[in-house]
């Protein structure tokens, strides 16, 4: 055991990730990377090699030389339509293969039908983020090797560093040419950008892409080219629209939200960054999307005109590109239907791969530009750390996403979260899982008011030059700490054993934290 | 025809988030506490406390069983919705 930069006891090896001595946290721009990138396997194509053309899934499988033990990877751009990875896990099933790591960019509840896959041995590790009854199945210890987190960032910096390889990309598109060229913009599948597929298309040593959109050589415009892809398989259909698109997600209008989406607002006004050329990101959550309508009123007034806006994109940073408080947009994943129409059809709304978006290791990633970043967060604590993992009763549910990436690169990064969920306190002495540092958040802001990190003097500063209805009501971090335990109450320890299964690494791979087995809570009193 | 049942429970509360919905209901012998939801994966101690000291405080002689359906509710809304749940209660038994 030994403590990294956020004084958590990391065993010095665990079953099933090993030895973390040379990768401890160790601050958040500590780690720096030596050497090349990774490899992948050469290939060659002649003009008189046979048609990349596969009519099944059963095919490409065979195609592809997938064998037991091998790692597959996958992109979450159809979120909880998504058929792929459920009917790729059956068919190696049905073709005896065992014991995959799989590697998704993430996992949504409908692919719960992967357990069965986990139990009879086909799936024997996870790679990626976890939520609903999969990640219950981990935290109660139902998969063997530990899962791996990474954030948006830290998934291609770990495939590009050769932390992982990728032995076969499975690569759902919604639209493709018989030359494997492939977009997101067009087909009844349609998802917009598709910035999770773009590393695993370049490394893999076997890159398959799945399409129910197949179209005459070459689709225009193109996101992933032929040139990384081996083969295409058409298939029925890769993806229920209904779960791939969400419904609009709407402005919070319960007024305590509201109120801490005022305060947030608020502040990132007083803050030097409110000024011409303001980027910012803003996610889809309820109080997010408040705060960019406070924000957009805010830069009317003051006739601010924004820069970019960045990361998952919904339909009001469209709004703002086309009212032109936002010059461009740069979309790494679109969430809804006036996002995916925009990406389409306005060449201001850039694609960019999960890698540009976020990764720490190349020659400067989207974050790094990126002046204000609202979040959200299961708990932060008085360090400011924050954690977006596990639950109250220490369950992992919840990937990183680019929790960690945008916090480490924006100017302001602001953590946005009522005081209490429930009985919960999201603001207490220690959080259970260390997602992202407390060095890279600088405000905490709750229906209390605005908690700025004593790092960051000049926002404290800043903050106290506000007044009359533009004044931002400023709580100390402790003072928050203690009403919230005064409202809810002692809380008991949470019951976990020694066994790691989870294992939360940096952006820049090391670890920061682990999460153990938790055991199911006992009905009776 | 039969006459009409005595009712033999009563209910205070919702389902809504940071509420609770609290069934008083007739016991043979001793007060029973259940709780489900919510709050219980790390409040399940405090909670019992709190509804305990409310029965009590109302004199309550062992003789129900309460059943809370936790959403996240503070001990105050707790505590309201148990004592408002056993006054009803003792209402529909005709106490």
């Amino acid at each position: 055991m030994a403590l990294n930069a956020v004084k958590r006891d990391i065993p010095s090896y665990i079953e099933g990730y090993g030895k973390t001595e040379e990768k401890l946290f160790a601050g958040a721009f500590a780690r720096k990377p030596e050497g090349f990138s990774a490899g992948k396997r050469l290939r060659s194509r002649t003009p008189n090699d046979s048609t990349k053309f596969l009519g099944s899934i059963k095919e490409a499988i065979a195609a592809s030389g997938i064998k037991s033990g091998m790692t597959i990877s996958f992109h979450h751009h159809l979120r909880n339509g998504d058929f792929i990875v459920n009917q790729v896990l059956d068919e190696c099933a049905r073709a005896g293969i065992r014991d995959l790591t799989i590697f998704p960019t993430a996992l949504f509840g409908v692919h719960k039908a992967v357990i069965p896959h986990i139990q009879n041995g086909v799936v024997r590790r996870i790679m990626g983020s976890v939520n609903g009854p999969i990640g219950q199945l981990v935290s109660e210890g139902g998969v063997e090797i530990p899962v791996v987190l990474r954030s948006h960032g830290g998934r291609p910096r770990a495939v590009i560093a050769g932390d992982v390889r990728i032995d076969v990309a499975f690569i759902a598109a919604p639209t493709a040419d018989i030359g494997g060229n492939i977009s997101g913009r067009a087909g009844k599948s349609a998802c917009g950008a598709l910035g999770y597929a773009f590393t695993d298309a370049e490394y893999a040593n076997c890159v398959v892409a799945l399409t129910d959109n197949l179209q005459h050589y070459p689709i225009a415009p193109i996101s992933i080219p032929g040139i990384y892809v081996d083969f295409v398989v058409q298939v029925g259909s890769i993806g229920d629209p209904s779960g791939i698109v969400s419904g609009t997600t709407r402005v919070t209008r319960d007024p305590l939200r509201l109120l801490i989406a005022r305060h947030a607002s608020k502040l990132i006004e007083a803050s030097p960054y409110f000024q011409d050329g303001l980027s910012f990101q803003t996610g889809a959550g309820g109080i997010p999307l408040a705060v960019t309508a406070f924000m957009k009123e805010a830069m009317k007034r003051r006739r601010v005109r924004g820069g970019f806006g960045l990361g998952g994109i919904t339909g009001y940073f469209v709004d703002l590109l086309k009212e032109g408080l936002l010059k461009k947009l740069m979309d790494v994943q679109s969430f809804d239907q006036e996002a995916i129409e925009s990406i389409s059809s306005d060449p201001r709304h850039i694609e960019i791969s999960a890698d540009w978006y976020a990764n720490p290791w190349n020659s400067g990633a989207a974050v790094n530009q990126l002046d204000v970043v609202i979040l959200g967060a299961t708990e932060v604590d008085m360090d400011f750390n924050a954690n977006v993992n596990t639950e109250a009763d220490g369950a992992l549910l919840h990937g990183i996403g680019g929790h960690q990436d945008t916090a480490a690169g924006a100017k302001l990064t602001i953590i946005a979260q009522p005081l209490l969920r429930g009985r919960i306190p999201c603001v207490v002495d220690r959080v259970h899982t260390v997602t992202t540092p407390g060095e890279v958040i600088d405000a905490i802001v709750t229906e209390f008011g605005v908690t700025i990190n004593p790092r960051r003097q000049n926002l404290i500063d800043a903050c106290k030059e506000t007044k009359g209805k533009d004044s931002v009501p400023l709580v100390p971090i402790d003072e928050l700490a203690m009403r919230a335990k005064r409202m809810s109450g002692l809380m008991a320890p949470i019951r976990q054993a020694d066994r790691v299964v989870g294992v939360v690494e940096w952006r820049d791979g090391t670890v920061i934290d682990v999460v153990r087995q938790i055991f199911p809570e006992n009905i009776s009193s | 025809m039969s006459p009409i049942e005595t009712p033999r429970s009563a209910q205070a509360g919702t389902v809504e988030s940071m509420d609770c919905l609290v069934t008083v209901t007739a016991s043979g012998g001793g007060r029973r506490v259940e709780i489900s939801g919510g709050g219980t994966s790390r409040f399940r101690d405090v909670m019992e406390k709190k509804i305990n000291q409310v029965l009590d405080g109302l004199g309550e002689r062992e003789n129900v069983t309460i059943s809370v359906q936790d959403n996240g509710a503070v001990d105050l809304v707790l505590g309201a919705r148990v004592e408002a749940a056993y006054l009803r209660f003792r209402e529909a038994i005709g106490e």
